[in-house]
């Protein structure tokens, strides 16, 4: 009973499965169009994705806690319209006050939907609903009525997706500081342990003295902090900020961290998983065109590949509880 | 935890007209009136005639908060109707062009809506395990995926033998059609909410699913049908979508789902389950609806228009929340 076999190993650990299926993917990728693997496309796919990749961070803390953000994208168009906005008109000219500035944003909107949700037990759902309306149409306001920033008036801060810090691109630093510090955070802080317990059983959490709705309202409040991050990195390597920018994207988003494992019902989930999630999804966009699928198929493959997902998990879980139960009969 | 609000023991019975102005209907009605002098203020335009004339255009958005206030009832939530609104106008556009007849188009529209609403119900009720949001956040990028397969590389289809769809736009007098069928629907799904064994199943299920199921409540066959029924009035929402615009693109239909949601929650049903009647989701839409008009008249953008929905929703649901901590604070 003790050694478990390889097979058993991979089907147990949900993030070993999503390796192996990453890497068939590269594969059958790779050997119907080879031009997939090369440095340029994968930062191609890396920088494409960036937004959601990031943001797929702080929706696995807002998931583990057993809530749902689908006002991102809207803060994320909020924070990025207004930079996009100072560029333009030339109230600011820094890079780095430029992204100061869009994660303040995110963060304040962020911080208002947590009190709302921790304070006036407003369901995560409605809540963020109501502000995904109210932060779209802010950002609508903020570009005086539907007016664009272009990559011309950007000025420099258009150049730094481009840029390169010690050989690897800016934005795939801010993915892999983000991530490095969200991997320690969650797995090794006592915070990081606070929101699991709270995910897993919030009566629990509270009874042995987790202040339930001050993680509540941090963890929304790190989701605002990415989203306006993200609305940063989205003008920047878009190199245009319009203020319907990203509309529906939260829900590639979620179905990241979806694929990647993490509950909804909360308590469940890594970055690790995150991660992947979100990598599966940008491979999939990526590799139909190159394969030779109309960009038509896209949307139906990644809502097939969702469904399968979380179906599949469903039946895993199912044989495993019956395992277990088997393995307790005398 | 939060007690539910206006559900506790020592509640005393007030006065019967006090009480019902103070119920959350009363409250909606009152804003109804509100909304409607301030109209009237605000654009030299807004009567009952214009009213009347403008309102079609939203009003098929209202279809869809009839089911989507049973499937919250019961707890639950369906963000996928907007795709089957896009998948049903464009189906049925396309038998639309053939030249069939005009029943037939009726019939293409309620059978995708039908056989959508089904497929959510099948996965739901087959995989319990699984969160309504994920199933319905699948299918909604799936139906959508297929309505933009079927549209091909333009995105868009228009009809060209608008015959039949110019007759679903008629009047009597100065009542729309549409008008009619929105009555007569609401009036049936309020009272089998309300009155039936079925409507009153719904609620025991919302309030508790495992106490219903040991009761004897049919739990799977109740979801699957209202998740069926949810996909038929997205096809009737799609039907009149298509008659008002006379096609369907890939964007057809989106939001609508939050837009029903919206409606529904500012009426007083609760996103948790067992709480709330179709009548305050009524009322509330109509609220929208006249806020639309009105603001729609003196070219107000729709973003200003989403911002005040926005506002209203929150306001809605945080409120009695606030107030009703206040109040065991101030007891305490």
């Amino acid at each position: 009973m003790k050694e478990k076999s390889l097979l058993k190993k991979i089907t147990g650990s949900r993030e070993a499965l999503l390796v192996v299926i990453l890497i068939l993917l590269f594969a059958v990728v790779t050997a119907l169009s080879p031009s997939f693997l090369t440095p340029k496309s994968l930062m191609e796919v890396l920088k494409n994705n960036s937004v959601t990749i990031i943001m797929a961070l702080g929706m696995l803390c807002v998931m583990l806690v057993g809530g749902i953000d689908i006002s991102i994208m809207s803060t994320a168009a909020l924070s990025g319209m207004t930079i996009g906005m100072l560029l333009k008109y030339e109230k600011i000219s820094s890079t780095l006050l430029a992204f100061v500035i869009a994660i303040a944003i995110g963060t304040l909107c962020g911080a208002l939907i947590g009190l709302i949700i921790s304070r006036a037990d407003v369901p995560p759902i409605i809540a963020t609903m109501g502000f995904m309306y109210i932060y779209r149409a802010m950002a609508y306001l903020v570009s005086n009525g539907g007016e664009w920033a272009g990559a011309a008036t950007l000025g420099n801060y258009k150049d730094f997706a481009n840029k390169s810090f010690l050989g690897v691109n800016s934005i795939l630093w801010i993915m892999v500081v983000c991530y490095l510090f969200f991997f320690i955070f969650m797995k090794w802080t006592r915070t990081g342990r606070k929101i699991y317990a709270v995910g897993s059983n919030p009566n629990a959490a509270e009874v042995s003295g987790i202040n339930v709705k001050n993680i509540k309202l941090m963890v929304y409040t790190m989701m605002g902090f990415l989203a306006g991050l993200g609305g940063a990195v989205h003008v920047a390597v878009y190199a245009s900020a319009m203020p319907d920018l990203q509309q529906g994207g939260e829900m590639n988003v979620i179905a990241a961290c979806v694929i990647g494992g993490v509950s909804m019902s909360g308590g469940r989930g890594t970055v690790l998983g995150a991660l992947l999630g979100a990598l599966i999804l940008a491979t999939i966009t990526r590799a139909l065109p190159l394969i030779g699928v109309s960009a038509l198929w896209q949307n139906m493959i990644k809502g097939v590949l969702i469904l399968v997902v979380v179906v599949v998990n469903v039946v895993l879980q199912r044989i495993a509880d019956n395992n277990a139960l088997k393995g307790r009969e005398m | 935890m939060a007690g539910k609000s206006g559900r506790s023991i020592n509640n005393v019975p007030e006065a019967p007209l006090k009480k019902m102005i103070l119920s959350w209907e009363g409250i909606l009605v009152i804003l109804l009136v509100l909304v409607n002098i301030f109209c009237a203020f605000y654009s030299e335009f807004y009567n009952l005639s214009s009213l009347l004339r403008q309102m079609p255009i939203y009003l098929a958005e209202v279809f869809l908060l009839l089911p989507m206030a049973y499937i919250l009832v019961l707890g639950e939530i369906d963000i996928s109707v907007g795709s089957i609104v896009c998948l049903t106008a464009t189906m049925s556009c396309i038998v639309c062009n053939t030249g069939a007849p005009f029943i037939v188009v009726i019939l293409t529209a309620l059978v995708v809506g039908a056989v959508c609403g089904a497929v959510n119900g099948f996965i739901l009720t087959r995989f319990t395990e699984l969160p309504p949001m994920i199933v319905t956040l699948a299918t909604q990028i799936i139906f959508r995926g297929i309505a933009e397969v079927v549209l091909g590389d333009g995105g868009s289809i228009s009809a060209t033998n608008t015959e039949g769809l110019i007759l679903l736009t008629g009047k009597v007098g100065q009542i729309p059609y549409i008008l009619f069928l929105l009555v007569i629907l609401a009036v049936i799904f309020a009272v089998v909410l309300g009155k039936s064994t079925f409507g009153r199943r719904v609620y025991a299920i919302g309030t508790n699913r495992l106490t219903a199921h040991y009761s004897g409540v049919h739990v799977q066959k109740l979801r699957f049908i209202i998740y069926t029924v949810m996909g038929v009035c997205s096809g009737i929402c799609g039907l009149f979508l298509l008659s008002s615009s006379f096609g369907a693109n890939t964007t057809t239909g989106k939001g609508f789902e939050m837009d029903a949601i919206a409606m529904a929650v500012f009426g007083g049903i609760s996103s948790t389950g067992g709480k709330g009647n179709l009548a305050g989701g009524i009322i509330s839409a109509l609220i929208i609806v006249c806020l639309r008009v009105g603001l729609g008249q003196r070219n107000v953008h729709a973003q200003v228009i989403l911002l005040i929905l926005g506002i209203l929703l929150i306001c809605a649901v945080a409120l009695p929340n606030l107030i009703g901590q206040a109040r065991r604070a101030v007891k305490r």
